[in-house]
């Protein structure tokens, strides 16, 4: 041990993360089978039933790991309590909406609370949790003493609900967010991140892999709320704890389009579930065409298959080509951070 | 791209114009409050001028694309 970093040490703790989400994903794949916690992949001309609530694998994985991570370092323990609550809470708010069916506006309420324990350890451990100072590229950076706690709470939101709504489609979601992951962690590995941070992403890479093994095309696992909730959360957070602020919002640009769009046409919060207009209508080869239907949202996918039909896979592997340009962008952002004009 | 750079531009103009400001006199009851309040507005109808710019740009893709 003593001849490795730090850095290397987060990183090997982090791997141990695949094989546990995988072993995870397959127990609640069985396990929620066998309970009838279905739902209907509507994508495809069989409508076959695939386990639902699956993605739980993650925020599990992730708690875990944070426990193993701050027994092994003896890292900041307020730092990991407060993600862990975080990711934990968020989680419950995707469990309770997935068996309850929680009405639209009920999730963006509810998650706003989850926030909190970062918010109150922040302000009980000044320093140890969130640095109020906000860096941006080339222009330096202002001290937001008051804001900055407030908007805690919104962002944790924020990152749940965008993530949340920006999975149509196998594998959209957990190939998407392992990207942004992925390119954030090189970045901080290439920036000089602090070790806390650096384990973080490497964690929810890693036990995102191991949920996406089963989630990809053709899925034999949906992640459900609890997962999708609980993994923008966790992005969230990260964002605020590894102080990438700026260079996560760039990263997720797929998911902040998808949902501001969605929005600006339906114009209040609601469960897909509850739309008159779906955005997008299965055509009889199995393709995605978009909706002829005026009222119909323009999701990102819909934009996608504006010009022609295509192919669910050829979709999905669009949406990963912008993730990885937005975090292509992203990882530009964190270099960036240290110019000034 | 485009939306990436007017968002740094943005957090440049909130980095060097509008935070540096003292919008209310901070020795008044709340002052402070009352002048972070007034610079989050500001940040936030930046963020609804950047928005509507995406907006404009991806109607246009998504229409010219369907013809």
């Amino acid at each position: 041990m003593a001849s490795l970093d730090w850095d290397t040490i987060a990183i090997l703790v982090a791997l141990g993360a695949f094989p546990v989400s995988l072993a995870l994903t397959r127990f609640f794949m069985y396990w929620n089978s066998a309970h009838g916690i279905v739902g209907i992949d509507v994508h495809k001309l069989a409508r076959p039933k695939i386990p639902e609530m699956c993605g739980a694998a993650v925020p599990i994985t992730l708690i875990v790991f944070a426990v193993i991570y701050c027994l092994i370092t003896g890292a900041n323990w307020i730092l990991f309590t407060a993600y862990s609550l975080v990711v934990g809470l968020t989680a419950l708010v995707g469990a309770l909406d997935d068996r309850l069916k929680l009405r639209g506006i009920f999730k963006p309420l509810l998650t706003l609370f989850c926030g909190l324990p970062l918010l109150i350890l922040g302000l009980e451990f000044p320093g140890q949790v969130y640095d109020p100072t906000l860096r941006v590229p080339f222009f330096g950076g202002y001290h937001l003493h008051i804001i900055y706690p407030l908007t805690i709470l919104i962002v944790i939101s924020v990152t749940s609900n965008t993530v949340n709504m920006l999975d149509p489609l196998n594998g959209s979601m957990s190939g998407g967010i392992s990207i942004v992951s992925g390119g954030l962690l090189i970045g901080l590995l290439l920036t000089g991140g602090n070790s806390s941070s650096i384990f973080l992403y490497a964690s929810l890479l890693f036990s995102l892999l191991g949920f996406f093994y089963y989630n990809r095309f053709p899925s034999r696992a949906f992640s459900g709320n609890v997962g999708q909730l609980s993994i923008g959360a966790s992005l969230g957070a990260l964002a605020i704890l590894g102080r990438t602020e700026i260079a996560s919002i760039v990263a997720m640009f797929p998911n902040i389009q998808n949902s501001f769009f969605f929005l600006s046409r339906i114009r209040r919060f609601t469960e897909h579930r509850e739309l008159k207009a779906r955005p997008t209508r299965l055509l009889v080869d199995g393709r995605l065409a978009s909706s002829e239907d005026p009222a119909a949202p323009l999701t990102l996918v819909r934009t996608l298959v504006a010009g022609s039909p295509a192919k669910e896979e050829e979709i999905v592997s669009d949406i990963w080509g912008l993730f990885l340009a937005s975090t292509s962008l992203a990882v530009i952002t964190l270099f960036l951070m240290g110019v000034m004009l | 791209m485009t939306q990436w750079a007017l968002m740094i531009l943005g957090f440049g103009i909130l980095t060097r114009i509008v935070a540096p400001l003292r919008l209310v006199a901070l020795n008044l009851p709340f002052g402070s409050y009352f002048d972070a309040s007034v610079k989050a507005l500001v940040a936030l109808a930046l963020s609804a001028i950047w928005l509507f710019m995406w907006d404009r740009q991806v109607r246009y893709y998504f229409y010219r694309r369907r013809g």
